[in-house]
């Protein structure tokens, strides 16, 4: 019988100046850990919440990578497991965008979804097989073989501000069958939309030991019928839920609210009455707002940039989130800039959505730089981004404590902030 | 975003990253002496990797597969249009210059040279 220890990191990246910053549980690493074969041991470490323990007794390390801006801190750690003997294996949503650069760093890389393959790459490693390259790319596992996230690795005191803890994070599809104009998803995770089977969304949602989740499929608005399907079968678990865009019809959102919809993250991309009533067509059911709001596209001038700042007062948004365009590869938007020589910085630790990283067709980099920072300045001069968070969090404790399933803050964290004793001097909480 | 088939000959499929299946819209053209190699972006219906990022991958392939010699063709990529209301979906044209440091220079071409070269 095999036995491997495994060390398996995700790591940290430099936050967004001026934001409010929350660690959510990571769910790339836990949901690779579910694939990895029983005799595999997994200590997990997410070096956002605490730092890594070099020393630490391990017979590999797998590296879990998401951001284009973790990969170079990725690239770091892996060269000092070299210096200690080790083997580093990495995967993940930006291994895969950066994967011709990861490989001059790492021993394995691991291309695609992990199900039902990790028994194969686990046994060539402790054999002392291990390949440079697992390809799988395109080739994509059967949706009913993805199940529960090992979540019994996470450290969930790291995961609590004042004693409250963060969302988890949930998927209920893979893929997805709009090709958006910044995005990679559909390179990564294929164009075809696929859901898993609702009975195991079910019984995966009902296993979490929280009651806010934030689902994180890239859209739920792509099939009608599987998101009524959804939302009917999991209203009876009571979970509040975040998630990206919901179809825009009354029976979706109807449903959607009494399956615990929190709020949604919706594209702000214009200033038409379309988006107004939109916004307001899930605030009548109840779901909060959340705008994200891309600034630097071709076709927005300065005047547009800040017409669409003055809007977002007009739609009554509950948060808004904003980024500048960034061309990460594999993206329409990279091909396009790329071609037409407009990247002037290919540091990947500068894409981090916040940072302007090529030539605006309308304005200086600079300028607008300086449009972003006043984004986000304007739409919370009144109110500051934990406070409008505050208020989102009293709305969905309200309705737990009317459904019996809310659960106060843990006192015992009251003064701890992922893992940091808070400063109750500093209003906002930086980490 | 279904590309109008006016766009190209044939469906060529290709090798894209990493091996993964990709297809291309192809259209061949002799214009003045010269081989015109026109390769269209099929967003939805390109299951791997864009004509871009492919670059010269993708060049080779259509050599090898068609027996043109790389140095002897004029390669252009083409964004169809989508008819999208985005204005990313235009449709633009350009001819690319495959370097030996594989840094690719690309010039975008307009509406009459791609028309000359198309209408022959």
């Amino acid at each position: 019988m095999n036995s491997f220890k495994l060390k398996l990191i995700y790591p940290k990246w430099q936050k967004l100046r001026g934001q409010t910053t929350f660690n959510l549980p990571p769910h790339g690493p836990v949901a690779f850990a579910a694939t990895l074969p029983e005799w595999v041991d997994v200590s997990f470490t997410d070096e956002n919440v605490e730092p890594i323990d070099f020393n630490e007794e391990c017979d590999g390390v797998a590296l879990s990578m998401m951001l284009s801006t973790q990969v170079k801190r990725g690239w770091e750690i892996a060269e000092e497991y070299h210096k200690r003997g080790k083997l580093v294996m990495a995967g993940g949503i930006s291994t895969m965008l950066h994967a011709e650069d990861t490989v001059n760093h790492v021993d394995c890389v691991f291309l695609g979804e992990s199900e039902g393959r990790m028994e194969e790459v686990m046994q060539d490693w402790v054999n002392g097989k291990l390949r440079k390259f697992y390809n799988y790319m395109g080739n994509m596992p059967p949706i009913e073989s993805v199940g529960p996230c090992r979540r019994d690795l996470y450290k969930r005191e790291l995961y609590n501000h004042k004693g409250v803890q963060m969302v988890d994070l949930f998927h209920a599809s893979r893929g997805c069958r709009f090709s958006c104009y910044p995005c990679a998803v559909s390179y990564l995770g294929g164009r075809k939309f696929r859901p898993r089977p609702i009975d195991k969304v079910v019984e995966d949602m009902a296993a979490i030991e929280n009651n806010r989740l934030f689902i994180v499929d890239n859209s739920l608005a792509q099939n009608k019928e599987w998101e009524k399907e959804l939302f009917t079968a999991i209203a009876p678990l009571k979970k509040k839920w975040i998630s990206h865009t919901i179809e825009d019809d009354p029976e979706v959102l109807d449903l959607a609210a009494k399956a615990g919809a929190w709020y949604v993250y919706q594209a702000v991309y214009d200033t038409s009455d379309y988006i107004k009533e939109r916004v307001k067509r899930y605030h009548d059911y109840g779901i909060g707002v959340e705008g994200t709001i891309l600034l630097g596209l071709d076709n927005q001038t300065e005047d547009d940039i800040k017409r669409l700042i003055d809007f977002l007062g007009e739609i009554d948004l509950d948060l808004a989130e904003f980024t500048v365009m960034t061309p990460f590869p594999h993206t329409k938007g990279y091909d396009d800039l790329l071609r037409q020589g407009r990247i002037f910085d290919f540091d990947w630790n500068h894409y981090n959505a916040g940072q302007v990283v090529f030539q605006p067709k309308h304005m200086s980099p600079e300028r607008l730089q300086e449009l972003y920072d006043y984004a986000w300045k304007s739409f919370y001069a009144s109110e500051s981004q934990e406070q409008k968070m505050f208020r989102l969090f009293c709305n969905v404790a309200l309705r737990e404590m009317e459904e019996g399933t809310y659960r106060p803050r843990d006192r015992r964290l009251a003064n701890k902030s992922f893992g940091r004793d808070v400063d109750r001097n500093v209003r906002n909480v930086n980490v | 975003m279904k590309v109008s088939p006016d766009y190209y000959d044939e469906i060529f499929s290709f090798n894209g990253e990493w091996d993964m299946p990709s297809a291309c819209g192809l259209k061949i053209r002799q214009s003045e002496g010269k081989t015109y190699v026109i390769v269209t972006e099929l967003y939805q219906d390109n299951p791997g990797t864009s004509v871009t990022y492919a670059g010269q991958k993708l060049a080779d392939q259509i050599c090898e597969a068609k027996g043109l010699k790389l140095s002897d063709i004029v390669y252009i990529e083409c964004n169809p249009n989508t008819n999208s209301k985005l204005s990313f979906y235009d449709e633009e044209f350009f001819q690319v210059s495959f370097d030996a440091d594989l840094q690719h220079r690309y010039r975008q071409l307009d509406r009459s040279e791609i028309m000359k070269i198309t209408a022959e």
